[in-house]
C-alpha cells in the first residue's frame, strides 16, 4: 500500500550537488527508445558519470578546505616565519661555511645544511601542524566543518595539503635562497646536489607534518599535541640515532637492522638520502655508516612517502570517531 | 521534511545521554525542544547531523537514517551548534564562500543574500572574524546554515550570549525564515517565551527521554489540567502555559510515563 506523499518531499529537487553534476540530459538518456545497446548504455553510463561526479565533487571539498588552510596559515604569517627561519640559518650555514672551497666545497655545504634542515625542518613541520585539528576544534570551526556535506576524511587531507603547501613553499623559498648563493659561489655544478637536499627536506618536513596530523586527530588538548609534538621531535632528531649508533657499537647487528634503522626514522632517511648523493662530503659518524647501509635511492623515498601518507591515512580513520 | 526519532538509546561512558527517547517532528514545523541541562537536547542535535550515532533505536530525516549516509543529511541539514566559531583569519564574507564551495552551491549571489538576510553590514562581512562580537559570530552563523535554503534547520541555543536587543534581532530572522520557507525549524532553548513565541510545537526533554511533546496550546492546556494546585506553580499558569508544562515534565518525570499531547 502507498501512503500518500508528503508535499514537501514531491516540491524540490532533493539530489544531491554531485548528483545534479552528473545526471544526463533527461531527454538523451534513451536516444533510440528501446535499442537493446541503449539499454546497456542507459544502466551503465549513469553510474560511471555518478562516480565521477561523486570524485570531482571529493576534490573540489578537499580543494576548497586546503585552500582555506593555505590562507589561514599565509594571513596568520605561518609562511613568512617559515621562509624567514630558513633563509636566515640557511645564511649563517653558508657564512660558516665559507671556507669549504674546492671541489668539494658545495658538498661540504650542502651536508651542513642537510645537517641544519635534519634538527630545524621536522622542528617547523611539527609546530605547524600540531594543532590542525585539535586547534579548530577548539575555535569551534571544527563543528561547523564537520556539519557540512563532506567526509571528515576529506577534512583531514584538505587540512594536510593546505598546510604542506605552506611548509613546501617555506622550504624552497627559505632554502632556495641558499641555493642561489651556493650556485654563484660554485657554479651551476652544484645544482643538482642542492636540488636533491631541497626536495629532501620537503619530504622529512612531509612526513613530520602528516605525523603532526595524526598527534592532533588523537589527542583532545591543544597543550597535549603540543607535548606529544616536541617528544616526537626529540625522540625522531635527538634520541633515535644515539640508540641506533649505542646498539651498532655493541652488538654485531645484521644489515637489515641498519636498515629498519633508516626506515624507521624519517629524519635519518632524509640524511642518507641526501648525503648518499654527496659521495665523499657525506663526512663520519653514524651518519656515515647509514650511508653505507646500501640502501636504494629508491626504497628510501619510498619510505618517505610511506611516512607521509600513514599517518595521514590513520588520521583520517580516527577522525571518523572524533567526538565532538 | 519531516524528522522522525525512534526509541534512541546514547550512553557516553557511564552516562546516558538518550534513553529510549522517541520524538516526530512533522514537516514544516518549528519545533522547540526543551529542557534542563543534561536532558539530552545537543546529543539529539548531534544525532540529527550524523556527528554521533545512536546506539540503538533509529534517527531518520524525510525518511533518510542517519546512519546511512551522514553527508547527504548534512546537504538537507543546515546545523547551527551551540558553540559556533569561525577562524580568526578569515571575513564573514570568505566563511561563507567556503561554505557555498564545500556545498558546491552556485555562484548565483547567494552569499550576498545571505548576508542581506541576517541583517549583516557588507562592510561588516568584508571584515577579519576576529574583529566580531558574539552576536554577528551568531548571524554569521545563521547566514551560513540559511546559504543552502536547507530544507530543515536544526539550531543548538542560537540566542545564547545575546544581548536582548540580539535575541530579538535574532527571533525576527528566525521568524522571517518560518514564515518565507517551508523548512522544518528545529531548536533548542532553556528560555520558554523564545519558544512559545517562534515554535507551533515542541518537545520536553528530561534525562534522556521526552516527556511531553505536540502543539504549543495543546501543552499548555494539558499541564494546566494535569497540574493540581502545588502553590509555588500557581502563578505559571497565568504566566505562561509552557512554562509549566515544563515544570509539570521535568518535577514529575522520574515518577511518569512519557506524555503525548494529541495535535
Amino acid at each position: 500500500m502507498t501512503g500518500p506523499v508528503d508535499p514537501d518531499e514531491r516540491a524540490s529537487d532533493r539530489r544531491t550537488p554531485d548528483e545534479r553534476e552528473s545526471a544526463p540530459d533527461e531527454t538523451g538518456t534513451r536516444p533510440d527508445g528501446g535499442h537493446a545497446g541503449a539499454t546497456v548504455e542507459a544502466s551503465t553510463t549513469p553510474v560511471t558519470a555518478a562516480n565521477a561526479a561523486a570524485v570531482r565533487g571529493s576534490v573540489r571539498r578537499v580543494l576548497t578546505v586546503a585552500v582555506t588552510e593555505y590562507r589561514l596559515a599565509v594571513r596568520s604569517r605561518w609562511a613568512l616565519a617559515l621562509t624567514g627561519l630558513f633563509v636566515v640559518f640557511g645564511a649563517m650555514i653558508l657564512t660558516f661555511s665559507g671556507s669549504a672551497l674546492g671541489p668539494d666545497g658545495a658538498g661540504r655545504v650542502v651536508a651542513s645544511l642537510t645537517s641544519l634542515a635534519a634538527y630545524l625542518v621536522p622542528l617547523a613541520a611539527l609546530a605547524l601542524g600540531y594543532d590542525a585539528v585539535v586547534g579548530r576544534e577548539d575555535e569551534g570551526w571544527l563543528a561547523v566543518t564537520f556539519s557540512l556535506p563532506v567526509r571528515r576524511s576529506e577534512v583531514v587531507v584538505g587540512t594536510y595539503l593546505g598546510r604542506l603547501a605552506v611548509l613546501a613553499g617555506a622550504t624552497v623559498l627559505g632554502f632556495g635562497f641558499s641555493g642561489v648563493l651556493i650556485v654563484r659561489e660554485f657554479g651551476i655544478g652544484a645544482w643538482s646536489a642542492f636540488l636533491g637536499f631541497l626536495l629532501g627536506a620537503v619530504a622529512v618536513g612531509s612526513a613530520f607534518l602528516a605525523v603532526a596530523l595524526l598527534l592532533s586527530t588523537v589527542v583532545r588538548e591543544k597543550t597535549h599535541a603540543l607535548g606529544a609534538a616536541l617528544l616526537v621531535w626529540v625522540w625522531f632528531v635527538l634520541i633515535h640515532d644515539l640508540l641506533a649508533l649505542g646498539l651498532v657499537a655493541a652488538f654485531e647487528l645484521p644489515d637489515i637492522a641498519l636498515t629498519a634503522f633508516v626506515l624507521s626514522n624519517p629524519v635519518s632517511a632524509f640524511r642518507v638520502l641526501v648525503l648518499s648523493g654527496l659521495g665523499a662530503a657525506a663526512g663520519g659518524g653514524f651518519t656515515a655508516l647509514l650511508v653505507d647501509s646500501g640502501l636504494s635511492t629508491a626504497s628510501i623515498t619510498f619510505a618517505l612517502i610511506a611516512w607521509c601518507l600513514v599517518p595521514v591515512a590513520v588520521a583520517a580513520r580516527f577522525v571518523r570517531r572524533r567526538r565532538l | 521534511m519531516r524528522i522522525d526519532a525512534t526509541d534512541v538509546h546514547k550512553t557516553y561512558g557511564d552516562v546516558t545521554a538518550l534513553d529510549g527517547l522517541s520524538l516526530s517532528i512533522p514537516s514544516g514545523s518549528t519545533f522547540g525542544v526543551l529542557g534542563t541541562n543534561g536532558a539530552g537536547k545537543s546529543t539529539l542535535f548531534r544525532l540529527l547531523v550524523g556527528h554521533d550515532r545512536p546506539d540503538a533505536g533509529t534517527v531518520a530525516v524525510g525518511g533518510t537514517d542517519v546512519t546511512d549516509d551522514g553527508r547527504r543529511i548534512r546537504e538537507l541539514v543546515g546545523y547551527l551548534p551551540e558553540h559556533v566559531g569561525f577562524p580568526d583569519g578569515l571575513t564573514g564574507r570568505e566563511v561563507l564562500g567556503f561554505h557555498s564551495r564545500v556545498r558546491g552551491l552556485p555562484r548565483d549571489g547567494r552569499v550576498a543574500d545571505a548576508i542581506d538576510r541576517v541583517g549583516l553590514a557588507p562592510e561588516e562581512a568584508d571584515r577579519r572574524v576576529s574583529g566580531y562580537s558574539n552576536g554577528m559570530c551568531r548571524r554569521l552563523g545563521l547566514a551560513s546554515v540559511l546559504l543552502p535554503d536547507p530544507d530543515v534547520l536544526v539550531l543548538d541555543e542560537p540566542t545564547a550570549g545575546l544581548d536582548p536587543r540580539g535575541v530579538d534581532e535574532f527571533h525576527a530572522i528566525i521568524e522571517e525564515v518560518t514564515s518565507s520557507s517551508d523548512a522544518t525549524v528545529v531548536f533548542c532553548s532553556h528560555v520558554l517565551p523564545e519558544v512559545e513565541r517562534l515554535c507551533d510545537r515542541a518537545a520536553v526533554l528530561h534525562e534522556g527521554r521526552v516527556h511531553a511533546a505536540g502543539p504549543i496550546d495543546a501543552l499548555a492546556a494539558d499541564a494546566a489540567d494535569d497540574d493540581t494546585g502545588a502553590a509555588n506553580r500557581a502563578d505559571d499558569r497565568h504566566r505562561g502555559g509552557l512554562r509549566a508544562a515544563f515544570r509539570a515534565a521535568v518535577t514529575d518525570a522520574s515518577a511518569d510515563e512519557p506524555s503525548e499531547v494529541a495535535p
